[in-house]
């Protein structure tokens, strides 16, 4: 079965209009898997309709087999689906170490908690020397390494990460997704919202390319590498050199 | 010089217990983003608690803590659910609490004119008119206790803040909602929490301004208009600003009052105001807006 199971979800903002429109998909357990599509395809809105900050108007999302859907975001948290925001949304006036052990807040056992934020120091070593610095004066990298940090204080058996090299400088983008590689490689299942199409694609297995709010095709993510035609047609930009959606905040 | 640290004493003294009022206002806004224009109202509501049981059943007014206290934290929590969810979410949800809590205030004072009419009121407690001296300088005994009660309360919801579970959600809440909501807080839950505690410390205040400024129903606005004066210029939603906030301008407005007379004394609030929002907007231990 399915980890988690999509079936003609429709979601939207507040009033306003639909931006998913009846979206199926399924996500297997352990691999890791690239949304990509032109700003306003519904990317985040996706994510944010399994994590429980939206409410999907219309139809049904599965965790393993069972209807999460319109769940509070904090049980869905406890589920296990956990989501790292585009503006990584850490807590500003805390230190690294407090925000750390906020991401373990569903987690009650103080033992656990510290162990796992052992395991984190060892993936982050840069958090552990920050680990009393405010997280609000740390730079972009770093903070988006607290966010994936925070999330791993979890120990999510669903993962969803937007766009964690939006804003950052290339070499450090390039550490972000060295770490996204070692969660695939430690078969983590990942849901990946990615503006460089190009690097989203080579650290995933499988990708869906949404546009308008619709699922126009997926397919194995060193397929659609390799496709000319998708690549014409979809990734045309990267290769004329701009990043479909780089530097533009509004992304939904 | 000694008058004037005689006036500054006198300031500090009321400045905590302004301290206390605007503590749950700027902890409604900081949790929840809502400017809660009925503050005062329900500190005057308490008020009135306060005053029959002294009247009636002979409570002193800082006994009847223990009873406006929980008192309101259980109408705050209700008041809470029963308005706020409805509206969560809106677009406009800061203009539409302004319009709510403002609804909310007119209600209040028409029910406590109903009910309690017109007249002043005031706890009379026997030492509400008592000083102790020290040295050069006296002390009145009712504000010194209610200044230390308020310091005493407000040392309590730093500690819940900081040292609690539940404290770290709440401060989780108030500095990016969203992502208390992504670590597993039930902002829903923490919010109706907070509401309640600041609730709490208005039924707090109401007892220990009941012998401290004589009241009527319609008092309120000059309690609420000084309380928002306050914790603008601290910062909205900063506690450690409302508190600064409230003995810069308690002492600012004993310092006018001495000078000038009494009835420049309001306009110190006002004025203060107007100069943070032309120097620094954000207040002094504020934030700037983040756009988007």
């Amino acid at each position: 079965m399915a980890l988690l199971e999509l079936q003609d979800v429709t979601s939207g903002y507040g009033y306003g209009p639909d931006i998913l429109n009846g979206i199926s998909l399924s996500v297997e357990s352990g691999r890791a898997y690239c949304i990509i599509g032109p700003n306003g395809a519904g990317k985040s809105t996706l994510l944010k309709t399994v994590a429980g900050l939206l409410r999907p108007r219309r139809g049904q999302i599965l965790l393993d087999g069972e209807p999460i859907g319109g769940r509070r975001p904090d049980l869905v948290l406890d589920s296990g689906i956990c989501y790292v925001p585009q503006d990584r949304s850490l807590f500003p006036e805390m230190s690294v170490r407090e925000n750390l052990v906020m991401g373990a807040f569903l987690e009650p056992d103080r033992g656990v908690v510290s162990e796992r934020m052992g395991r984190v120091f060892e993936m982050f070593p840069v958090l552990k020397d920050r680990v009393n610095q405010r997280a609000g004066t740390m730079s972009g990298g770093e903070q988006q390494m607290l966010a994936l940090g925070r999330a791993l204080m979890i120990e999510p058996r669903l993962l969803m990460i937007d766009e964690p090299s939006l804003g950052l400088a290339p070499q450090v983008a390039e550490q972000i997704f060295d770490i996204i590689r070692k969660l695939r490689e430690l078969e983590m299942t990942l849901l990946l919202v990615e503006q460089n199409v190009l690097k989203g694609l080579a650290c995933t297995n499988w990708a869906f390319l949404l546009d308008l709010g619709e699922l126009r095709l997926e397919a194995a993510s060193d397929e659609i590498l390799d496709d000319p035609r998708i690549r014409e047609l979809y990734l045309g930009r990267q290769r004329a050199g701009s990043q479909p959606g780089a530097g533009i905040g509004d992304d939904t | 010089m000694s008058h004037l640290i005689q006036v500054i004493i006198l300031g500090l003294l009321l400045g905590g217990v302004y301290a206390l009022m605007a503590s749950g206002l700027t902890l409604m806004f900081g949790v929840m983003r809502i400017v809660n224009l009925a503050h005062g109202a329900f500190i005057i509501a308490a008020c009135y608690v306060a005053f029959f049981l002294f009247r009636d059943l002979g409570w002193d007014p800082f006994v009847s803590l223990a009873v406006t206290m929980p008192l309101f934290f259980l109408l705050g929590m209700g008041v809470y659910r029963a308005l706020f969810p409805r509206i969560e979410g809106s677009p406009r949800f800061g203009e539409m609490t302004v319009l709510l809590t403002f609804a909310l205030a007119l209600i209040v004072e028409g029910l406590l004119s109903y009910v309690f009419t017109g007249t002043f009121r005031s706890t009379d407690p026997s030492y509400a008119t008592d000083a102790v001296r020290i040295g050069d300088f006296f002390i009145p005994t009712a504000q010194f206790y209610s200044s230390i009660t308020s310091v005493v309360l407000l040392v309590a919801l730093w500690a819940f803040l900081y040292f609690t579970r539940t404290g770290y959600a709440v401060r989780a809440t108030m500095q990016n909602r969203t992502a208390a909501q992504i670590v597993g807080v039930n902002v829903r839950r923490v919010s109706t929490l907070s509401f309640g505690i600041g609730m709490a410390l208005a039924g707090a205040s109401g007892s220990l301004i009941s012998f401290l400024f004589p009241f009527f129903p319609a008092r309120h606005w000059q309690w609420i208009a000084i309380l928002l004066a306050l914790i603008v210029l601290g910062g909205l939603g900063s506690l450690k600003g409302a508190v600064v906030g409230a003995l810069l301008l308690a002492v600012a407005a004993g310092v006018v009052s001495d000078r000038f007379g009494p009835t420049w004394s309001p306009m110190t609030f006002f004025g203060a105001l107007f100069l943070i929002l032309l120097i620094r907007p954000q207040g002094l231990f504020g934030h700037k807006a983040r756009v988007g």
